[in-house]
């Protein structure tokens, strides 16, 4: 998976690339938007991530050229101004999604997967596990080493989000925003106190422990030899 | 009225105008009334030398034989070179005249009734004649008339009224400029209260809001004016110190986390630390960036809302399901801490759903935090007249009434030791109550008996 960072300020363009890379892709840094052109058409890239204020050609007329060239690249904004003119202008010169700076990298990190997620169209998994514990997606149940947990709704939504993204640490602001729909900066002690009284049913009467707080971050669910 | 003229100008101008025309006026009736009085005079004269004639026929009628009637009449009027006079009988033919008028024949004697005298006027050459004319039973042949007619010369009537009416006409001009002088003066005088206002508010600075102009000093058509003027002056001092307030709070409430921040990595690096120590540094730095950020896109979103640019995306909302979502997100949270939430009612409005769903998860997790343990918080959605309402009650501690109106104020926090704990920056009462204003709705609180509840209304949908 290659991916193209077009950033002009220097320690985001560093740092993106750096945590971009730990996670595992190949990524190339373009420092201006002629640069940024030049790489994106030449380049075999399955994403970019791009910069809108960029020196000499800004991240809008970029993605136009790109689709000019007709490259279907998916291509992930990056904006400091939060105007909802801006969205809509990026969303329609067929930008893929958009993030407004300042970001929890984890979110970024949340979004590129999805993206990269997108187009592949596997087969739906009815049942989703990791080490001991199976979730039946279309009987909606729970077991852990063959006993039966009794989850909430919301509690099984969430422990579906971590299945299907484990590995990937979650923001708190991704979790409420895909099992609550609270799409807006919301009271994260309720993130807390869900996670908390999930793990309670999923992890505390069982070893290994499967979900992990990373502090400043978020939560991951991983097994324990995985990590 | 595209073109700037002079408010001096123009009131010169109509001072002048005003002036001329009613001393036109004045001379015009002055004149008329001379003029009609020369005339009557005229008349006068006119009507006792027509009887001086009748009489002068009279007598010769009287006496039958001898004096014929043009000697008669010239020995009458021996004297009288002012006057001219002419006599016709009945056949026009002319008996007797004298003085050098020619008296227009046709038409005014022609038609002059019996014994009425009848005046007119015409001119010949340069003079202009007054005439008066009448019919007299003839004594040389009886049972016909003479037309007897009798006219002066009244060019020195003219001549005054012409010598008057161009006086009057340079003293028009002459007052004209007077009065116009006069206006430009007082206009000027008038003004210089204006320009002085107008120099006072010049000295007006952003640091200088407080500054008021005197209005028991400027004329009382002026006075409106200068209170409006003061008003506006109150209102920016009010808005300027609300943006001066929120800048220094905003500067105070980030060098607090940045503080935090520069200490806590500053100690870290001191020495070498092991590889745990340092990502709990991090973690925690994390947090604290995390808040910061969160903060200043709510500063972003307040600062949009204060210039009108936060506008909802209308579409109709039901409350009841919003809340009940909101319930869900919130019920774990507050079932820790031994919090019922009850919903009663539902209610529809037309509203952004995004923004009422964070206006209504604001309050409610106000709610929640301030509950004490055990207790119910409670939504209660209705209909009123004035709209949709939605009341949001906790029991908690009873808040000072007169703290109640400060909640919604950025940064506000009623307690101010609990500065940097879970409860975020202060802003999100204030982020409540800048989208029900941009729904167009009104949110209030009140504080009694352990009960506190706010209550938002909403037009309906």
């Amino acid at each position: 998976m290659r991916i193209l960072i077009v950033e002009d300020e220097a320690k985001t363009g560093d740092y993106l690339k750096q945590g971009l890379t730990e996670a595992g892709y190949v990524v190339d840094l373009a420092r201006d938007g002629m640069d940024g052109l030049h790489l994106a058409l030449t380049g075999d890239y399955d994403l970019v991530i791009l910069d809108v204020m960029l020196p000499g050609l800004n991240g809008w007329q970029l993605l136009e050229a790109v689709r000019r060239n007709g490259r279907e690249l998916p291509v992930l904004f990056l904006t400091a101004r939060d105007q909802v003119e801006d969205r809509v202008k990026g969303l329609e010169l067929g930008a893929d999604d958009y993030l407004v700076k300042p970001f929890a990298f984890a979110e970024l990190l949340a979004r590129v997967r999805t993206l990269f997620r997108r187009g592949r169209n596997g087969t739906e998994p009815t049942t989703l596990t990791v080490a001991d514990l199976e979730l039946d997606l279309l009987r909606r149940r729970v077991t852990r080493s063959s006993r039966r947990i009794d989850l909430t709704a919301k509690e099984f939504s969430l422990l579906e989000l971590l299945l299907r993204r484990q590995g990937e640490v979650l923001p708190r602001s991704l979790i409420a925003s895909q099992v609550w729909d609270m799409n807006f900066d919301s009271d994260t002690n309720v993130i807390e106190v869900a996670v908390r009284r999930l793990r309670a049913k999923v992890d505390d009467p069982f070893e290994p422990k499967l979900i992990r707080t990373v502090r400043g971050m978020g939560y991951v669910l991983e097994a324990p030899d995985a990590a | 009225m595209s073109r700037r003229s002079s408010l001096t100008a123009r009131l010169t101008l109509l001072f002048a105008t005003a002036s001329s025309l009613v001393l036109l006026a004045l001379g015009l009736v002055i004149g008329s009334a001379m003029e009609r009085h020369f005339e009557e005079q005229d008349i006068d004269t006119l009507g006792g030398k027509l009887e001086l004639i009748s009489h002068a026929i009279d007598q010769l009628r009287g006496t039958g034989e001898g004096t014929p009637l043009p000697q008669a009449l010239a020995q009458a009027f021996v004297g009288h070179h002012e006057l001219a006079i002419l006599v016709l009988d009945a056949d026009r033919q002319t008996v007797f005249s004298a003085g050098d008028a020619r008296f227009p024949v046709m038409a005014p004697i022609a038609s002059t009734a019996e014994a009425t005298a009848t005046p007119f006027v015409w001119s010949q050459g340069e003079t202009q004649y007054r005439a008066l004319a009448t019919r007299i039973a003839d004594p040389a042949h009886p049972g016909q008339q003479l037309i007897v007619a009798v006219a002066i010369d009244i060019a020195h009537h003219t001549q005054f009224m012409a010598s008057f009416s161009r006086t009057l006409w340079l003293f028009m001009l002459g007052a004209a400029l007077v009065s116009g002088l006069l206006g430009w003066f007082a206009a000027r005088r008038g003004l210089a209260s204006l320009q002085q206002v107008a120099r006072q508010t010049a000295t007006v600075t952003a640091n200088k809001l407080d500054f008021r102009l005197a209005e028991d000093t400027v004329p009382t058509e002026l006075s409106e004016l200068v209170r409006s003027l003061n008003d506006m002056l109150a209102r920016l001092e009010d808005a300027f110190q609300r943006l001066s307030d929120f800048s220094s709070d905003l500067a105070h409430e980030l060098r607090t986390p940045i503080s935090n921040l520069m200490t806590q990595t500053h100690v870290a690096l001191s020495r070498a630390r092991d590889a745990e120590d340092y990502r709990d540094i991090l973690a925690s730095n994390a947090e604290e960036f995390e808040r910061m950020a969160r903060m200043v896109s709510d500063m972003l979103f307040l600062a949009k809302s204060d210039n009108g640019l936060v506008i909802p995306n209308r579409q109709v909302v039901d409350l009841g399901a919003e809340v009940a979502a909101l319930f869900e997100f919130y019920d774990a949270l507050a079932e820790d801490k031994g919090v019922t939430l009850t919903q009663d009612g539902a209610v529809s409005v037309s509203g952004d759903p995004l923004m009422l769903r964070r206006a209504l998860s604001n309050l409610l997790s106000n709610a929640v935090r301030h509950a004490s343990a055990d207790s119910l918080v409670r939504v209660r959605l209705d209909e009123t007249a004035d709209g949709a309402r939605i009341r949001v009650e906790n029991h908690g501690e009873t808040l000072p009434a007169e703290t109640l109106p400060r909640f919604f104020e950025r940064f506000y926090r009623a307690d101010p030791s609990r500065h940097h704990t879970s409860e975020g920056a202060g802003l999100g009462l204030a982020i409540t109550r800048s989208i029900i204003v941009a729904h167009g709705g009104s949110i209030a609180v009140e504080s009694r008996d352990g009960v506190t509840a706010f209550e938002i209304t909403l037009p309906c949908a």
